[in-house]
């Protein structure tokens, strides 16, 4: 009879315990074909897609359903309607410094538009990494900008140490978040769509600078 | 003094205000973001297996997309080259990508390039033993050199190395001499690769193998 009572609070015990989880797997299941559905639709061409993966704390590059680059970023904030799913597509990339390529003119009045540093290749160094090239590389790239999707998502992306801008800048970024999102969540932006902003900070500032080089204007992506 | 003592309360009934409506504003921000994420549907027992079977086929879908056999992806932000067959990586080689400048004609026909390596999907076209480089019209150009009219002057041997893959438009992965540029943006579109690296890619990769530069 002891042993019957045992097995019985065993089994109750079982099924007190797997009735939720089970639920959260179906849940987790109807997501999985959600976002299944969602990536396949742009996996099938052949452009990259980025894929926003917020609880899992990555952003990442993919192609054809292969992950190319993928950043992880360190934390995030947001402001606003926090309805963060679904395709997007990126409309606008703004930077307060945006890099410029170097334009040549051999043989025009002015032989170089942009203002570029030296001849092709001028060493300021032993290491061929510290050349300074006419070239747009990775390090002209900056490493806060943000992004601005389709649906009116907005997403500023910026790095642990970087690109601050001092104690004004510190303030004004304060400010900016602690003040003015507030009361533009509570009035309403002047778009008439809900305010949906997003800060992803980076540890390092090549994960950034990176992002801007790879996120051209039009890619489409999923935010899960 | 009464004015004085006026404004004071003022400007403290305005500050208590602006701090009132603040705080309105981070109890509607908290009321939202405790919203976040939204909680998953439930599925009806007897739709179970369906969304089961549906995330298989998925599942299967996705990964009917990915390239077959060998294949390469180019990261031009970092100058790298990547063999990969499924998701192993076979071998990676430094490369060099486009610079990004901009080449203007002055005179003529006031023409423009911009030297970016393109970035898409793109299938090894051509497979070449020694190649020569038929220089276009912009080599000349940039070097502020008349055009030549026939292709004789426009050839010239040795300036891509000891093979090259074609993938389209006259872009080629190709070697180079200026090995020390390796791993920066230089070219002009063109991905240059170290000789070492370039005749193991060449060896390995067959034509029609898919090429990823981003």
């Amino acid at each position: 009879m002891k042993t019957t009572a045992k097995i019985a609070v065993i089994i109750l015990a079982g099924l007190v315990w797997t009735v939720p989880a089970a639920s959260q797997d179906k849940a987790g299941l109807l997501e999985k074909q959600n976002s299944l559905n969602s990536e396949y639709s742009l996996a099938k061409d052949s452009a990259f897609y980025f894929v926003l993966d917020i609880l899992g704390r990555k952003l990442e590059l993919r192609v054809r359903g292969m992950v190319l680059r993928s950043w992880p970023f360190q934390s995030m904030r947001f402001w606003g309607r926090p309805e963060l799913s679904g395709n997007v597509e990126l409309v606008r990339k703004t930077a307060l410094k945006a890099p410029e390529r170097i334009v040549i003119k051999p043989g025009g009045d002015a032989e170089k538009v942009e203002s570029a540093p030296g001849p092709a290749a001028k060493p300021t160094g032993t290491n061929p990494a510290e050349f300074e090239l006419e070239a747009l590389e990775l390090k002209d790239m900056p490493k806060k900008f943000s992004l601005d999707f389709d649906d009116g998502l907005h997403i500023l992306v910026k790095t642990k140490t970087g690109a601050s801008g001092g104690l004004l800048g510190s303030m004004r970024e304060g400010w900016r978040w602690f003040v003015d999102l507030p009361l533009r969540n509570l009035f309403g932006p002047r778009t008439g769509a809900g305010l949906s902003e997003l800060e992803l900070t980076f540890d390092n500032d090549k994960d950034a600078q990176s992002i801007y080089w790879h996120f051209f204007d039009g890619i489409k992506g999923i935010i899960l | 003094m009464f004015v004085k003592r006026i404004l004071i309360a003022a400007a403290a009934l305005a500050y208590l205000g602006f701090l009132a409506v603040l705080g309105a504003a981070y109890l509607i921000g908290l009321k939202q973001a405790s919203a976040w994420p939204p909680a998953g549907q439930a599925i009806a027992d007897k739709d179970l297996s369906k969304v089961e079977k549906n995330v298989q086929q998925l599942e299967k879908r996705m990964s009917g997309l990915l390239p077959r056999g060998l294949y390469i992806v180019i990261d031009t932000a970092e100058n790298r080259l990547f063999v990969k067959n499924g998701k192993e990586v076979v071998r990676t080689a430094v490369v060099s990508c486009g610079s990004g400048v901009v080449l203007e004609e002055s005179g003529g026909k006031q023409r423009k390039w911009i030297f970016d390596t393109p970035r898409g999907e793109f299938n090894v076209k051509s497979k070449i033993t020694n190649p020569y480089w038929v220089k276009p019209d912009w080599a000349f150009i940039e070097e502020g050199e008349s055009i030549p009219k026939g292709v004789e002057d426009r050839i010239e041997a040795g300036t891509l190395g000891d093979y090259a893959l074609g993938f389209g438009q006259g872009y080629f992965i190709h070697g180079t001499l200026y090995t020390r540029l390796l791993g920066r943006n230089v070219t002009h579109g063109c991905v240059r690769v170290g000789d070492e690296d370039l005749k193991a890619i060449f060896k390995a990769v067959p034509i029609g193998a898919k090429i990823y530069i981003y």
